[in-house]
This record gives structure tokens, sequence and C-alpha cells, in this order.
């Protein structure tokens, strides 16, 4: 699996084909304060209470509170800002999942609480990791509903302010996320 | 797959999916027929679908907190490092852990610190890698070095350096009890490591103690060059709950990075400061102790740091001068805005090499920097110089970078102006060892006209020979040296216009300069002329918020106030108040123009407004510069004057006092400003009948002012007014006589045998004496003269006008022409009584004079206007 670095290959494209290297660059920016800024939250939550369940649609909301005084993100729209923050988030979990899984190989750090490698079900890490690659896979079939896919699951964003990014109606993103969903989790049978 | 199928994929579960599940299987066999494979995708789909809902439904929470669940550093301790092997722990600190290593292959010790917490996304792992191989360019005695950097595998950071035996640098001076020579010869080695890094194009960033080991053979190492770089976190600049990423305590943090701006070669000059104030005085300038963050952080912004000296406490073995000069070099080190810093490290080195050498500074303090040509202005109308204290040399580099860090031209071209005078100045200055001139004024001079000399080499640059011509005239000027003054800032003025224009915002600035030499020279046609188009210019040029719009109508108060125009001048002044009276902290600009609007409303015989203003310019000053600064002198000293004028003598004397305490101190006993405050002390004096300590202090002034401005000018004139007063109250008539004669004969002289108020005040002055003489006749004529001027210059409802009128009066009265004194009374009294406090000796004599004149005039019931009120109030001062 190639390393998906900074998402300025192109990944961004969706309805804007390219960009100026200039607004490629500011997107790979803001893309790393948020991914920062997410990470940091997330360890601050954790930190806190190790029981409560990571809320992502909170910590997205939270970091954009954050980030929303900061003079770079002046001309993101809240929803824009989820739209990245959904990419940080998918980004910062599957290099947690890499992690976790060259850790399980014994390349280096060794985490604590390993997961029982024998175990029938598949890891957390596996699944998130098929994921991503099944993700992959979809953008090149329709780059909408990947991405619809990584701003409802990774970003938390809810139906209307995924079909607003979209800029589709509720219905027609209804039915693709149907189609999306089924076609996952074939996917994702065959990858584990 | 091809996206084509994909679509058709959709349509066809879509469509399946709304037949009832019994019948899809044929539906799609229909369909599909050709296609086996199309037929088995969708039917998978279709299986998919119907299994319900899946994880993706439920958001990534759950995997999310699976998969960060981890803790952010191993807690396993790590074997290996890249290529190095651990050995042990050195140290944990704020930012990371510090591991003993060494590489297998080489056999050699290195230190290699580990930051975690440090989130570095991939586009900035990127930049990380580019940056280690800079770093690892430093090579430096004085400097840890870098061999090696990377990251783990999570991302975490890295960094492989030489493993330095030694103490941190306060440790190590606390144990070896080392004095202040030692430490700064510390001190500067430091500052020599971080002179080359900047050479190479690296900025600390990080500079504290703690960063900072001394070998046990005393040689100083740097640690963690533009490491803090790469934690920067870059986008919040509000937020105080920063952690990690964020330096943990910003004791030792500029202003600037606590705003989160850009760091630069400044703000590791401030870095520098901020640990000399420590080796200096044992502790940080800001103490964190009891402070939240926020406060600290908001401490560093705003507020000034205790000078070293005034911080150390403990006996140290320095002169006080000596002290002076530290903290001169510290505190310009750790100014709040980094271009009114040291430029370089270089420049804060080599000022402390003349530390050590025992010469002067190039940096000066505060004042300077601020004031440039509108100094401290006296409250009355003489212009006093800030001239070279005893034993130092006046401005320099930091006076130039100031003036030109004036927002003029672009930025490029000012950068590079600044540079050439910068090195100018250094070159001049530089030279200036083999002087051995005898007075420091002369040596000054002596300096400066070399430096006339040089500018004028400068042909080819006529935008920075201008800059130079007018800050070398501003210093003449106020060195008292008119001439010279007057041919350089010309000089300026004609360059600016050859380089923008006659119309230009330099040339309406220059402009602003020569009228207010004009003023000093007491040209004050040519003063008003030259600042109101000055003025006119800079509001079309500049917005109307712009610091030049309130410093040219500040200008413009001054002249007229030297003029005599008070009203008019108070209603400039005004103007300015309100522009620079933005929200923020207060400027020193606008203490300067309360101050003149004080000064302005004090002459029109507005005591009150004018004794609050003073206070506001006080408090202000105290705030910007502490108690010990000579601007709070200057206030303390005008509003001693008030007390005065409102009959609080002991509170004028005791406010005097203090601020002769304070010029003294900081100026040395032969300085206009002690001249200054020598004045108000013996004006003070006097008042309170302690006339021989009143005149001792007043011929102090006297002497000084002669010295530096020559026999004839209105500083001298105004002190011997003084004196001339003194030596009337105590019947000395005929010393009185002499002195106004000499003081009206300054005055003509100054203005030129035009009227000015001034003369008036002689002029009655000395009419006085002759009424003493009973002299009737000749005291009459004068207080005609007098009289007259005062009408032309201040205006008929003047409270001086309504004085004379009262004096000719009682002169009048004095020869039994009653009806022409009852009539110039009535008009004194009818001023006064709508300004003064009614209980005011003037309205008393008035009123005493008015019933003699209605007893004699046998009109009773007129003269029982006039009785005294019955009420007196216990303030009333005693025996005017």
């Amino acid at each position: 699996m190639p390393h998906q670095g900074s998402p300025s290959s192109g990944e961004w494209a969706f309805g804007q084909p390219g960009g100026t290297p200039e607004e490629r660059r500011e997107l790979d920016y803001l893309f790393s304060l948020t991914y920062e800024e997410l990470r940091r939250l997330a360890a601050t939550v954790r930190r806190g209470d190790p029981s409560v369940t990571l809320n992502t649609t909170a910590l997205v909301n939270e970091a954009w509170l954050k980030l929303a005084h900061s003079p770079r993100f002046t001309s993101t729209s809240p929803l824009h800002f989820k739209r990245i923050a959904a990419r940080a988030m998918r980004q910062l979990l599957v290099e947690a999942a890499r992690r976790r899984n060259a850790g399980k190989r014994g390349d280096g750090i060794v985490p604590i609480g390993l997961a029982d490698a024998a175990g029938v079900a598949a890891s957390t890490e596996e699944k998130l990791l098929a994921l991503d690659a099944a993700l992959v896979e979809l953008a090149q079939l329709s780059p909408r509903q990947a991405m619809m896919v990584e701003a409802r699951f990774f970003g938390g964003l809810d139906m209307a302010e995924t079909a607003s990014l979209l800029n589709v109606s509720e219905a027609t993103m209804l039915r693709d996320w149907r189609a999306a969903k089924a076609w996952l989790a074939h996917r994702l049978r065959e990858l584990q | 797959m091809e996206s084509e199928r994909w679509e058709r994929m959709q349509a066809l579960f879509h469509e399946a999916a709304e037949q009832p599940a019994t019948g899809r299987r044929a539906f799609l066999e229909s369909v599909c027929g050709d296609d086996p494979s199309l037929l088995k995708d969708v039917l998978s789909l279709l299986e998919e679908d119907a299994a319900g809902a899946s994880f993706l439904d439920s958001g990534v929470g759950e995997m999310a907190q699976d998969l960060l669940a981890e803790p952010s550093a191993p807690l396993l301790p790590l074997k290996e490092i890249g290529p190095y092997r651990i050995q042990g722990l050195l140290g944990e600190g704020g930012m990371g852990v510090v591991y003993l290593a060494c590489r297998e292959d080489l056999g050699s010790q290195v230190a290699i610190k580990v930051l975690r917490d440090a989130w570095m996304s991939p586009a900035r792992r990127e930049r990380f890698t580019v940056e280690r191989r800079t770093l690892a360019q430093l090579n430096h005695p004085s400097i840890a070095r870098l061999y090696d950097a990377d990251t783990l595998a999570d991302g975490t950071p890295w960094f492989a350096m030489e493993y330095v035996e030694g103490a941190p640098l306060n440790a190590y001076c606390r144990a070896r009890a080392c004095d202040v020579a030692e430490r700064l010869r510390l001190f500067r080695a430091i500052c020599e490591a971080v002179e080359y890094a900047h050479r190479h194009a690296i900025i600390h960033r990080d500079l504290k103690p703690s960063n900072i080991l001394v070998k046990a053979d005393g040689s100083v190492r740097l640690l963690d060059f533009g490491i803090a770089k790469q934690l920067d976190s870059e986008g919040t600049s509000q937020d105080h709950t920063r952690t990690g990423l964020r330096l943990m305590t910003p004791a030792y943090a500029a202003p600037e990075q606590i705003r989160g701006d850009p760091a630069s070669v400044q703000t590791d000059v401030y870095g520098l400061g901020v640990i000399l104030y420590e080796l200096l005085t044992g502790r940080v300038p800001f103490d964190p102790a009891g402070h939240s963050t926020g406060e600290l952080e908001r401490m560093i912004l705003e507020r000034e740091p205790a000078k070293p000296s005034a911080a150390v406490g403990t006996a140290q073995t320095l002169s006080r001068a000596s002290w002076a000069d530290l903290d001169v070099l510290c505190l310009t080190a750790m100014r709040k805005e980094a271009a009114r810093r040291y430029r370089s490290v270089e420049a804060l080195i080599r000022d402390l090499d003349h530390y050590l050498k025992g010469e002067p500074l190039e940096a000066r303090p505060d004042t300077l920097g601020y004031r440039t040509s509108k100094f401290v202005r006296r409250n009355r109308r003489a212009v006093f110089a800030a001239a070279a204290v005893s034993l130092t040399v006046v401005v320099l580099v930091t006076f130039f970078t100031v003036r030109l860090a004036v927002a003029r031209n672009t930025a490029m071209a000012q950068a590079a102006r600044a540079q050439r005078i910068q090195r100018f100045m250094l070159n001049l200055f530089n030279g200036g060892d083999k002087e051995a001139g005898p007075a420091d004024n002369l040596r000054v001079v002596s300096l400066l006209d070399r430096g006339v000399q040089e500018a004028r080499s400068l042909d080819r640059e006529p935008a920075v020979q201008a800059d130079l011509y007018e800050t070398l005239g501003g210093i003449y000027q106020k060195l008292g040296k008119f001439d010279q003054a007057d041919t350089l800032l010309r000089g300026a003025l004609e360059e600016r216009k050859s380089v923008e224009g006659p119309g230009g915002v330099d040339v309406a600035e220059s402009q602003v300069e020569l009228g207010l030499l004009r003023s000093d020279q007491v040209k004050l046609d040519e003063a008003e002329r030259l600042v109101r188009d000055g003025l006119e210019k800079t509001k079309r040029l500049r917005p109307p918020d712009n610091a030049a719009v309130s410093k040219a109508l500040l200008a413009l108060g001054q002249v007229l106030q030297a003029r005599g125009a008070f009203t008019e001048a108070i209603g400039i002044l005004e103007q300015a108040v309100k522009l620079e009276s933005t929200p923020g902290p207060p400027t020193p600009e606008l203490a300067d123009t309360l101050r003149e609007l004080a000064i302005n409303n004090y002459d029109a015989g507005h005591f009150d407004i004018a004794k609050s203003l003073h206070e506001r310019a006080l408090a202000i000053d105290r705030q910007l510069f502490g108690d010990s600064h000579p601007s709070v002198a200057v206030d303390l000293i005008s509003l001693g004057d008030i007390q005065q004028e409102l009959g609080y003598y002991s509170e004028a004397e005791r406010l005097t006092r203090q601020a002769l305490a304070i010029n003294r101190a900081y100026y040395g006993t032969d300085h206009l400003q002690t001249a200054n405050s020598l004045t108000a002390l013996g004006r003070a004096l006097v008042f309170e009948k302690r006339y021989d300590e009143g005149v001792d202090a007043l011929h102090q002034a006297l002497g000084i002012c002669e010295r530096v401005y020559g026999k004839v000018h209105p500083a001298v004139a105004e002190i011997v007014n003084e004196l001339g007063g003194v030596a009337y109250m105590r019947d000395q008539l005929d010393e009185a006589e002499a002195q106004f004669q000499r003081m009206i004969a300054i005055y003509q002289e100054v203005y030129h045998g035009r009227n000015h108020y001034q003369i008036a005040v002689g002029t009655a002055n000395l009419a006085g004496v002759y009424m003493d003489r009973k002299q009737w006749p000749r005291a009459e004529q004068l207080f005609r003269e007098a009289l007259q001027i005062y009408i032309e210059t201040q205006g008929a409802g003047h409270v001086n006008t309504g004085i004379a009128h009262i004096k000719l009066g009682r002169t009048l009265v004095r020869q039994g022409h009653y009806s022409e004194a009852e009539s110039q009374t009535v008009t004194g009294y009818r001023i006064l009584i709508k300004q003064s406090n009614p209980t005011d000796s003037f309205l008393r004599g008035a009123r005493k004079d008015l019933r003699a004149i209605y007893d004699a005039l046998n009109q009773p019931e007129k003269a029982k206007q006039y009785q005294e009120p019955v009420t007196v109030t216990a303030a009333a001062p005693v025996g005017r």
C-alpha cells in the first residue's frame, strides 16, 4: 500500500480539477493544521477520560472552534473545514492503524494493548486499513461517493451537510450512500 | 472496474431493490443476460444491503477510540533509534526525553532527544527532512553538533547530537559563585555562538539557560538549535491552552513568539537579553510564579521589566554608572518591538565589548528612542536640549533604527537605507576612539562635524543623505547649535524635494522639523508657515490617524504656544490628542501632546485643566518609563508650577525637589534638565519665602543655561525674570530693576524687536519696581506699554492683560487720577473675575484699589460692592 502523502496529488480535485499550485499549497497547509489539531485534541480527550468514546463530530467541532480564529482559516467555511477535517481524521487513523500493524510485526515500538493477533475477528486496524484501501478504489469509480463516505464516516457530517457539500439533493445522496455502503461492505469482505 | 460500469451497477441495484425480494433475481437475469459478472456483482450488492446497518453508519468513533487509545509515548523503553543503540536515560524535559546512545559502528557517544507529543503532519515531516540537513551544517565550538535527525515509525522526531558533559548555565554560575565579569564572559561566548548560527541563517528561537551547558573548563555549548522551529504550531496564535507543541513556559519567549508571529534574528536577541538579565540578577524578568500562563504572556507583551540594576537586590560590586550601562544593554535587547532591539547579535556583542572596555555604549535608553526632536518640552517656553550626559556620546545606531523604522518607503529600500546608515554611524563612532576631546559636548560636536562631512560625500544617495542631514541637524538643534542645524535641516529638505518632488511625504516631515528649529531660533513667522504647510501636506498624503499627522499637529501646537497663541494651540492639540487616544496602551507621543496641551492651558490661565492634563501625562510617563525617568521629572515640575499658581507652595516644592532629584541622578549636576528643575525648585522656595535657598538654586540654573545657550536666549531670560522677581519680593529694588531690564533686553533681541508677551511681562515687572520706588509716572508709562503688548499678543481678555489693567489702575490711583484708575481697574477686575479663584490676591488688591477709588470719588455704594467677601476659605494663600 503506497504511503498516503499529503493530498496535493490531486485527490482534492473533486469539483476543482487541479487548482493552482498556490491553492494546493494552501490546502496542504490547512490540512496540516487540522491534522495536528485533531491529533492533539484526541490526545487531550484520551488523557481526560479513557473510557469516553471518542466522538469525532465533537472533535471536529472543537478543532474548528480553535482553528477558526487562525488567520489562515478566515476564508474557510465551517463546511469546507469539516471536509478538510474529515480527510485529516482519516489520515490520522490510517497512520495509527499502520503503526499498530507495524508493531505487531515487530518493527520498532511495541505498544501497549496489543490486540490478540490470533483472534478470529479482524482487528480494528486491519479493518480501517482495508476500508482505506477500499475507499481509494471507490474514489476511482466515483470520487463523489468516496468523498461522501469520508465526510460522513470520518468527519461526522450529517446527511444535510454532506448533501450540501456535494451539491446534490438529499434523495440522491441517500441513494448514493446506500449503494456505496453495499459496495464497500462487499469489498471489505474480500480484502480481509 | 470502470466508472461507467459502476454507474450501471448502481442503477441496476436501485432498480432491483425496488422490486419485491423474490422477483429480484429474475429481473436482473433478464437485464444482465449477456454479462454474468455484472449480475454477480449486483447480487452481492443486494446481499450486503440486505444485511442491515453496517459499521459505516455508526461513524468512526469506536474505531478511533481503539486506534488512538495507545499512549503517545512508548511506555516501554526504546532499545534502538535509527543506527544508535540506547544506553541510558539522560533526562526528561518538557518537550521530550533525552537518551544517551552510541553508534555501534563508530563507537562514539551521542545524546538523542526524542520529542514526544510532536505531532507532525506528513507535510511537515517532509519539510523536516530538508531542515535537518541545514542544522547538521552548524559547526562551531560553542554549539552542540547535530549529527542526525529523523522520525520514528510513528512520526515522532528525534535528534542525535553531541553529548555534552556540563552543567546548565545558571546552575554552573551558582555552583562556582561566578562574579559579574565571569558571567559576562560566558554570555559573550553564548552570543558568539548565536551569531554564528545567524550567519548560517539559523535562528534558535528557544534560547534559555537550560539550553546552554557549561563544561568543566568553562566553555559553553548551546543545544537545540532550530529544533523549536520543528515544533512550532503554525496556526493558532491566540490559544493559551496550547500544550505539547508550544514552549512549556513562556517565561523566555519573546513577545512576537507569544503572539504567534514568525521569529526573526531579533527574537534570538531578545532571548539573549533574558539570559543576560538572569545572569545579572538571578531572576527572570517576568516571573511565572503565582501567575497563570495567560497572565504571564500578557506581562511579557505589555509590561516593562524592572531594570536589572533595580532587580539585583543584594550587593553587587559594580558602580552605578556601570549598572546603568548594563541596564541599557539588557533592556535594549529585550525591547518589546523587535525593530527597536539590537539589530543583530553582532550589534549586541559590540556593545558588550564597549562595556567591557569601559567605553560608552552605542545604544541609549528609551528617551531618545522615542523623543527624537520632540524631546522633553519644558513647562514654559524654552526648549531644553537633551544633549549628552556627562560621559556618554549622544545618539547612535539605535537612534537611527528608530527614526528610520517609521515606515516611509518600501520595506526593501528602507531596510537598505537603514543598513547603510547604520554602517555609516558605526564607522563614525568607531573612529571616535582617536578623539581626545575634553568636554563631552565638544566631543559630540566634533564627531557630528565629521559626520556632516561624511554625509556630504553621499551625494549619489540623496535619500540616505537627507535622512542623515535631518538626524544630524536634529542633534545640533538639541545642542543649541542652531546655525549648523539650520544648514542641515534645510539641506535635508532640499534633498527630499529632489527625491520625491515638493509635495512628497518626507518633504512634509522635513518641513515640520525645520519649522520646529525655526521656533527654537525664535523665527516664529517662518516656523508657523513651515509647520502649517507641512501639516497640510501630511494630512493630504496620509490617512488621518497616521502618527505623522498627530506629530505635525503637535509641532504646530508648540509653535503656536511659542507665539503665545494659546487658545488656537489648544484647539490644535486637542485634535492631536484625539488622534493619539486610540485604544490600547498609551504612547509617549500621547504624553507629549498632553503635556503641550497642558502648557497651553496653563499659559491661558486654565490652571485646573492644565493640572489634570499634566497628571494624565505623568501617569502615562510613569507607566511607560518607571518612576525615575526624566519625563516623569518634567511632569512633576509642571505640576509643581501649577500647584504654585493655585497657592500650594510646599506641595510645589515637594514636587520640584522630586523632579530635581530625578534629573540630577539621570543627567548629572551640570545639565540643562537639571537647570530646569533647579529653576522650578528655586521658584517654589521663593514662594515659601525661603529666599536665600531659592536664589541659590536659581543662580545655579542660570549658570547652566548661560553656558549652554549663551547669554541671549529665552531660557536665560526666564531665569533672570525669576531672579528679578525674588529681588523685588525682598525689596532689593536695584537688583530687581537690573534683572528686569536685562530680561527685557534679551527678549527684545530674541524677538527682533517685535512684540511678544514676554516683553510685556518684563516691562510690567520693571514697572512694578518703579511703583515700589514711588516713581509713578515712570511706572505708569511702562504699564501702558506692557498693556499694549498684552492686548496685542494675548488678547484683551487674558489674565495677564487683566493684571496689567489693575496694575496700571493702581499707578493711577497713586497719582490721584481716579477716573481713569477706575476704568482700568474695573476692566482688569472684570477680566480676572472670570478666570481666577476669587480669593486671588490680585483681585483682593483690585478690590482694595476700587474701594479707595470710590471713596475718593465719593461713591460709597460702589465702594461697598467691592467689600471683601466674608467667607474666606482656609486655603487662601498667604502673602503673595
